[in-house]
């Protein structure tokens, strides 16, 4: 069993398989003609496609816009999903082709790769060791909460944010999240140790005290120096 | 403690994915157990994952869903067949367009020829860069018309005669309406 109840593990999957089931007679039917379910085939799927789009477009506008687009898009390729990965990786693996045109259409990341970004093997030090007890889910509903853990993602490098979003906000397994980003298991491992652990350091301090949140690295003594 | 904090902060992702053997996995738990400060990571770790993993965080702007639904609204009204039949009907428009203006173009060409020479006969000052007659001009001898015209006007009938523009003017002749938009006489002084 995962530690912690929001993540999945590989393989974890009655239910995977149940909703997929559901995906293929949904898609089955909208490609007789029955277009209104197209809403409820892409409604699980609206969220992590704008997270995987801001995290890497960067502005609000831009992730709606392009997110607009893609769903768009998915509807006028649904004759061409081969039903080799889920809908929702589909989905991602469109979105992410997108977010790239676009931004090389906006001359930003021009450089821009899925797949590079060195991946700092080194083990990560933690820089806070105060006790952090669970946030109370309430708190997501005040706004400087959520900005907050918007622009947290933004300080981490993206090879690191786009692995993150993959695999904790998306849900998608590491072998999924593998497969989107054309990397082994083992880098997205290390690459989502990374992402968790410096998040936890940019996070804790102003979480710890009621959402104040100093989105700056701090040195904090370590206990045993 | 079995193994050291390092070895948990370089394995405490992939507890959290579950992603250890059982050995692996009971020892982190035993260190857990006893180190205060990793047990603390160990749950900020997890305290970050459910942040993010909660439908609030990086939530769809507010008002996403109906201009999607618009959107997507416009695209099922406009089916692909649809689609084809007004493309179809956009380009039966283009060539009825097209065809009707080829006519209009001809009538209007026409129209230049006939009408611009005569407001420019009308004209004191004629067309400003109409060239001016320096030669010889031709009147008919046959016709009462009193009308001069260039000597290849196709309105020149009967046996011409050829005398100078300025003293068919004098003499009371005035320029022929279809050849006078080319060419007028030169006006002395």
């Amino acid at each position: 069993m995962p530690v912690c109840a929001t993540t999945n593990c590989e393989g974890n999957d009655t239910r995977n398989d149940q909703i997929r089931a559901n995906e293929e007679l949904l898609i089955s039917r909208i490609l007789e003609g029955e277009k209104d379910l197209f809403l409820e085939l892409i409604r699980p799927y609206q969220r992590t496609v704008y997270a995987t789009l801001i995290s890497m477009l960067g502005t609000k506008e831009d992730a709606e816009d392009v997110t607009q687009d893609v769903l768009l898009k998915a509807l006028a390729r649904l004759h061409q999903f081969r039903r080799e990965s889920a809908f929702g990786t589909w989905l991602i693996q469109i979105a992410i082709n997108e977010a790239r045109m676009r931004r090389r259409k906006l001359r930003r990341g021009i450089m821009f790769s899925l797949t590079s970004g060195p991946d700092d093997d080194e083990t990560y030090v933690p820089k806070d060791f105060a006790d952090w007890r669970e946030i109370p889910s309430e708190a997501l509903e005040r706004s400087e909460i959520r900005e907050a853990l918007g622009k947290a993602l933004t300080l981490l490098e993206e090879h690191y944010r786009l692995a993150f979003i993959l695999r904790d906000v998306n849900g998608m397994s590491i072998t999924e999240t593998a497969n989107v980003l054309g990397i082994t298991r083992g880098a997205v491992k290390t690459r989502l140790r990374r992402a968790r652990l410096m998040l936890r350091d940019i996070l804790s301090p102003g979480l710890q005290q009621g959402g104040h949140v100093d989105l700056t690295f701090k040195e904090v003594r370590k206990p045993w120096e | 403690m079995g193994i050291t904090c390092e070895e948990v902060w370089r394995d405490i992702s992939d507890y959290v994915d579950d992603e250890l053997d059982p050995k692996q996995r009971t020892a982190l738990e035993e260190h857990f157990a006893e180190c205060r400060h990793c047990a603390a990571v160990l749950e900020g770790t997890c305290n970050v994952i459910r942040l993010y993993r909660d439908e609030r965080a990086l939530a769809l702007p507010k008002g996403f869903h109906d201009r999607l639904h618009k959107r997507l609204d416009q695209k099922f009204t406009l089916g692909p067949k649809e689609r084809i039949h007004t493309s179809r009907r956009a380009v039966l428009a283009w060539a009825l367009t097209a065809a009707a203006a080829v006519p209009l173009g001809f009538a209007l060409f026409s129209a230049k020829r006939i009408i611009l020479p005569r407001l420019g006969h009308e004209s004191p000052s004629g067309p400003p860069d109409s060239p001016p007659i320096t030669g010889l001009v031709a009147v008919s001898q046959d016709s009462d018309d009193k009308v001069f015209h260039v000597p290849s006007c196709p309105y020149l009938h009967g046996k011409p005669k050829f005398l100078p523009a300025a003293e068919a003017v004098r003499e009371g002749y005035a320029p022929c309406p279809i050849c006078i938009g080319k060419h007028k006489p030169e006006k002395k002084g």
